[in-house]
C-alpha cells in the first residue's frame, strides 16, 4: 500500500515539461483545474484530456507511471460512479423528461445520470492525472521554491511564506524515511505477536497504537536532531539568504501558458454551445 | 526445535520493474540450542533471512519448516497458526529501543505475553522473570515510563519485551549496534546467559571480535548467498578469504594471519585474544626457536 | 598567526540549572591541522563537550574561544558555526535536502553566498570526499557512509576549518566506517583540516595525534593515544577497553617479555614480535 503513493516521487527526465518554470507549472495547474470544472459536458471535456495527453507526452514520463498514480484513487471513483449512476438525474432543460434505461425495483437508471457520472469520474481521473504530471516532472525541491516565490508576495501580510516553503521540503525529505520506519516498526510488533489486520474498526485503531506511539516518538527524535544539525549549519530563517537555484521563465513557459489558455477557452466556449446532457 | 529452510528464495516487489533478488537457494538449519553468528555486509540479504526464520517475511521459492521429533512443518503452510510461529522465534530488530510504545515499561514488556492470550498471572510472571533476565531491577523500573531510560537499558527493555514471549529461538539483528564497549559487553553477556539457559540464539553481528568470543557457528553471507557455513575456527582460518570479501576479521585473527606472513608461517591462527598471547608466549618464550 | 583553533577554559556545563553538570570544569585546546579524539562512553560528557566547540551549548561557566571569538558572545555565533563545522550521529537526521547537491548547498545559502559562487563550492566539496557523482541523487538512496560524507562535504563548503565529529561513526556498518574515517583522515593530513573526532571506537581513536577520555563529564586522561591506552585501570573505570592488540602486548610485558609500551595495532605487534625475535637469535 505504501509503495502506491507516487506523490512526492519526483521521476528525472530531460524534456519540456521538466524544464519548465515551477512557479508557471503550478499556476497552470490552478488554471487547469479551475478550467475542468467549468467544463460542464463530456464534448467540453476534450479539450482538457487533450491537453493532458499533450502535457503527459512532452514530459516524456512512462505511461504506467501515470496510471500507477490513479491506483490509490480507484474504490473512489468506483464508488463516486455507482452513486451518481443512482442519484444524478443530469441538468435537464425545464419540461424535459431523462431518458429511462433500465427501471427494475428500485433502481432507476438513465442515459443521463450515466453521462454524469462518467463527467464526474472523469473529471477526477484528469484532476489526479494533472497534479501527479506537476509532481512527477517537477523536483520537490523546485515545487517547494516554485511555492515559496508565488507565496512571497503574501510576506506583507506577514504570511511566512519561507517557514512553510522549508516545512514542505523537510517534510518531503523525510516521508520516504518516516514509512521504512513505519514498515519496520510495524514488522517488529508483529513479531510479538501484533495482529493489524484483523478485528474490527475499534480493534484496528487499537491495534494502531503501538505503530503510531513510537512512529511519533522517532519524529520528534528525527525533528531534535535535524533542527540541531540546521542550526549548526548556520540556519536562522529567511533573513540574508541566498539560493543555489534560481527560477526563470523561458520562451516554454510561454508556450505551457498559451495551451492551458487555449484548452480552458476551450471547456468554456463548448460548454457554452454544445449542449449534450 | 530445529529450522529448516529449503531452497529458500526472496524477491523484493516481485513481478514488479523495481524486483530485486534479496536471497536465493538457502538451505540452512539452525539446530536447537546453536548459537550461530550471521555475517555479511549491509545488503548481503542476512536481515531479510533473519525476517524469513519466524515467518515474517514469506519467501518468494522454497520452504521454511519448524522440524521436531514429532516430525516438521511448513510454517506457511494450512493450519500453521501465527501465534505458535510468534511463540516459537523472537525476533529482535535493529536498535529495538525504537520500538517500545507503552507508559510504563511492565506493560511494555507485556505486550508479547498478552498478544499470546496468556492469563495475568502468567504475563505478570513472565514479565517479571524477563526483566531481571536482562540485568534490570524489576523493582526499580517496572513503574517507569521505557521513554525515561538510558539507551542501553531502553535496549534491554525492548529485548525483555522479546524474552518474555519465551521463544525457544532468539534471533537479534545487530543486538549491540550503537552502544559503546561497557554496554556491548553486558548485552552480550545477557544474551549469553539466554543461550546457557537453553535458547536457541541467531545474532546478525557486524563485530567479528564478538562472533569469535561467543558463537559456536558462523554462516558468511553473499549477495542473498550463504557462502560459509562452520565453525570460528574454520570460518577464521579462511581469513584471507573474508578479507577479499571485504569483511573484517577479529584483531586476534588479523594479528596471526600477519605473522604468518610475515616471517611466522607455522604460527597458529588464533581468533581469542588469550590465544595469542598463548602462542606468542611459546613463540617467544622457546628461545627464539621458532625464529 | 593563531596557533589554537579552539580554547575551553575550565567550562562547565548543566543541561538544567540546579541539575548535575554534563560536563566539568573541562580546559583543552585544539591546535590548527590537529586530529584529536574524545572518547567516553554513552553519558560520559562527550557530546555534549561537542556541541560546546560550536555555541550550539554556551557553557554554564567558562569559555570557550573558536578563533579567538567566544562563543556566548551572539553577534560571533554565525562566524563560529562557519569555522567550526559539525557531523552528528544519525546520517539521516542532518540531510535537508532531498537532492545531495542541494544539500550540499544549504549552509551556503545560509550565510549568503552569491549564487554563481555555488556550484563550484558544492562540486569542489563533493570531490573532496569522493562524492561528485552523487550530486544528483536523493540522500535517501545512500548508504550511511555516503550520507555522512555528504555531511561532510557541507561543511567543507562553507569552508570549515575544523569540523567536529560527534560519533559520526556510531551507527555505521565496518564498511561505512572505514569510508568515512579515511576520508577525514586524508582531509587532516592532505588539506589541513582541523579534527575533533568524538567516539567510543579504540581503533579510531588510535590514531588520533592526542586523545582525551571523558568520564562523568570530566577529562579522565589526555595524552597520546600510546599513553593513555597504557593506563588499563582506568579505561576499565569508563567502561572502556584497550585495543585488543595492546592488551595481548601488556599480558605478554606482565609475564616477563620485553614489549615495548605503545603497541596499539596489529602492525606494531609484529614489529615487536620481530624486534624480540632478532635480538634473542643475537643471543
Amino acid at each position: 500500500m505504501l509503495a502506491d503513493i507516487t506523490l512526492g516521487q519526483f521521476y528525472p527526465a530531460d524534456s519540456f515539461v521538466h524544464k519548465m518554470d515551477p512557479r508557471v507549472k503550478i499556476v497552470l495547474l490552478i488554471v487547469f483545474i479551475v478550467g475542468i470544472f467549468l467544463a460542464k459536458n463530456l464534448i467540453a471535456f476534450i479539450p482538457a484530456v487533450l491537453f493532458v495527453i499533450l502535457a503527459a507526452r512532452m514530459s516524456r514520463l512512462p505511461v504506467r507511471l501515470l496510471i500507477r498514480s490513479l491506483k490509490p484513487l480507484r474504490f473512489i471513483l468506483i464508488f463516486t460512479f455507482i452513486l451518481n449512476i443512482f442519484f444524478l438525474q443530469g441538468n435537464l432543460p425545464e419540461g424535459q423528461e431523462p431518458t429511462p434505461v433500465l427501471d427494475w425495483w428500485i433502481i432507476h437508471l438513465t442515459a443521463e445520470g450515466i453521462l454524469q457520472a462518467l463527467l464526474y469520474s472523469l473529471r477526477l481521473i484528469v484532476l489526479v492525472l494533472g497534479s501527479s504530471l506537476l509532481t512527477l516532472s517537477t523536483s520537490p525541491i523546485a515545487l517547494t521554491d516554485g511555492l515559496e516565490m508565488l507565496m512571497t508576495p503574501l510576506k506583507v501580510i506577514r504570511f511566512p511564506a519561507h517557514e512553510i516553503a522549508m516545512m514542505m521540503s523537510i517534510a518531503l525529505r523525510f516521508i520516504p524515511t518516516l514509512l521504512e520506519e513505519a514498515d519496520k516498526i510495524m514488522k517488529a510488533q508483529t513479531a510479538r505477536g501484533a495482529d493489524f489486520e484483523s478485528g474490527n474498526i475499534l480493534k484496528r485503531a487499537k491495534a494502531m497504537i503501538p505503530l503510531l506511539v513510537p512512529l511519533f516518538v522517532s519524529a520528534f527524535r528525527r525533528a531534535g536532531d535535524l533542527a540541531m544539525a540546521m542550526e549548526a549549519r548556520c540556519y536562522h530563517g529567511g533573513e540574508g539568504r541566498t539560493r543555489l537555484r534560481v527560477l526563470k521563465c523561458t520562451w516554454r513557459d510561454l508556450w505551457g501558458a498559451a495551451a492551458a489558455v487555449l484548452m480552458v477557452a476551450g471547456c468554456v466556449l463548448i460548454s457554452e454551445f454544445v449542449h449534450i446532457i | 526445535m530445529r529450522i529448516v529452510l529449503e531452497k529458500v528464495g526472496y524477491e523484493y516487489q516481485q513481478g514488479s520493474p523495481f524486483s530485486a533478488v534479496a536471497l536465493k537457494d538457502i538451505d540452512l538449519t539452525i539446530r536447537e540450542g546453536e548459537f550461530v553468528a550471521l555475517i555479511g555486509h549491509t545488503g548481503s540479504g542476512k536481515s531479510t533471512l533473519a525476517q524469513h526464520l519466524n515467518g515474517l517475511i514469506r519467501p518468494t521459492q522454497g520452504t521454511v519448516y519448524y522440524e521436531d521429533e514429532e516430525g516438521r512443518a511448513d510454517i506457511h503452510g494450512k493450519g500453521y497458526s501465527k501465534k505458535s510461529l510468534r511463540r516459537q522465534v523472537g525476533l529482535v530488530f535493529q536498535y529495538p529501543e525504537y520500538q517500545l510504545f507503552e507508559e510504563t515499561v511492565q506493560k511494555d514488556v507485556a505486550f508479547g505475553p498478552k498478544n499470546l492470550g496468556l492469563d495475568k498471572d502468567e504475563i505478570d510472571a513472565r514479565v517479571k522473570e524477563a526483566i531481571t533476565r536482562v540485568g534490570l531491577d524489576y523493582d526499580a523500573v517496572a513503574e517507569k515510563s521505557p521513554f525515561e531510560l538510558s539507551g542501553g537499558q531502553m535496549r534491554r527493555v525492548a529485548i525483555a519485551g522479546v524474552v518474555a514471549m519465551r521463544p525457544g529461538v532468539l534471533v537479534l539483528d545487530e543486538p549491540t549496534a550503537g552502544l559503546d564497549p561497557g554496554s556491548r559487553e553486558e548485552l552480550l553477556q545477557m544474551i549469553k546467559g539466554l543461550h546457557d539457559s537453553g535458547t536457541t540464539i541467531v545474532m546478525i553481528s557486524h563485530n567479528m571480535d564478538d562472533v569469535a568470543r561467543y558463537a559456536g557457528r558462523i554462516v558468511v553471507m553473499q549477495k542473498g548467498t550463504v557462502v560459509m557455513d562452520g565453525t570460528p575456527r574454520e570460518i577464521f582460518s579462511r581469513g584471507e578469504e573474508l578479507e577479499r570479501m571485504g569483511l573484517d576479521v577479529p584483531q586476534s585473527c588479523r594479528l596471526s594471519l600477519m605473522l604468518r606472513k610475515d616471517g611466522f608461517p607455522d604460527f597458529p591462527l588464533c581468533y581469542r585474544p588469550e590465544e595469542v598471547t598463548e602462542a606468542l608466549e611459546k613463540l617467544l618464550g622457546g628461545e627464539g626457536r621458532a625464529c | 598567526m593563531l596557533k589554537n583553533l579552539i580554547e575551553i577554559e575550565n567550562v562547565s556545563f548543566s543541561y538544567e540549572e540546579e541539575g548535575e553538570p554534563a560536563v566539568k570544569n573541562v580546559s583543552l585546546s585544539i591546535p590548527k591541522g590537529a586530529f584529536y579524539a574524545v572518547l567516553g562512553q554513552n553519558g560520559s560528557g562527550k557530546s555534549t563537550l561537542a556541541k560546546l566547540m560550536n555555541g550550539l551549548y554556551k557553557p554554564s561557566s567558562g569559555t570557550v574561544k573558536v578563533y579567538g571569538m567566544d562563543t556566548a558572545d551572539d553577534d560571533k555565533t554565525w562566524e563560529i558555526r562557519q569555522r567550526a563545522g559539525m557531523v552528528f550521529q544519525n546520517p539521516d537526521n542532518q540531510l535537508v535536502a532531498t537532492v545531495v547537491k542541494d544539500d550540499v548547498a544549504f549552509g551556503l545559502e545560509n550565510i549568503g553566498v552569491p549564487t554563481e559562487d555555488m556550484p563550484a563550492r558544492i562540486e569542489q566539496a563533493l570531490r573532496d570526499v569522493g562524492m561528485q557523482e552523487f550530486a544528483d541523487r536523493s540522500p535517501h538512496h545512500l548508504s550511511g557512509g555516503q550520507k555522512q560524507r555528504v555531511a561532510i562535504a557541507g561543511a567543507l563548503a562553507m569552508q570549515s576549518d575544523i569540523i567536529i565529529f560527534d560519533e559520526a561513526t556510531a551507527m555505521l556498518d565496518p564498511r561505512g566506517r572505514q569510508e568515512v574515517f579515511s576520508v577525514v583522515q586524508q582531509l587532516n593530513r592532505n588539506r589541513g583540516l582541523t579534527v575533533v573526532w568524538i567516539t567510543h571506537y579504540m581503533e579510531e581513536a588510535a590514531l588520533a595525534d592526542r586523545v582525551f577520555v571523558m568520564h562523568r563529564g570530566e577529562v579522565v586522561l589526555e595524552g597520546t593515544p600510546s599513553e593513555v591506552f597504557s593506563h588499563a585501570d582506568i579505561l576499565k573505570k569508563c567502561k572502556l577497553r584497550q585495543p585488543p592488540v595492546t592488551e595481548i602486548a601488556e599480558n605478554l610485558r606482565e609475564k616477563g617479555f620485553d614489549i615495548s609500551s605503545g603497541v596499539l595495532t596489529a602492525e606494531d605487534m609484529v614489529r615487536e614480535v620481530k624486534r624480540l625475535c632478532a635480538s634473542s637469535w643475537k643471543k
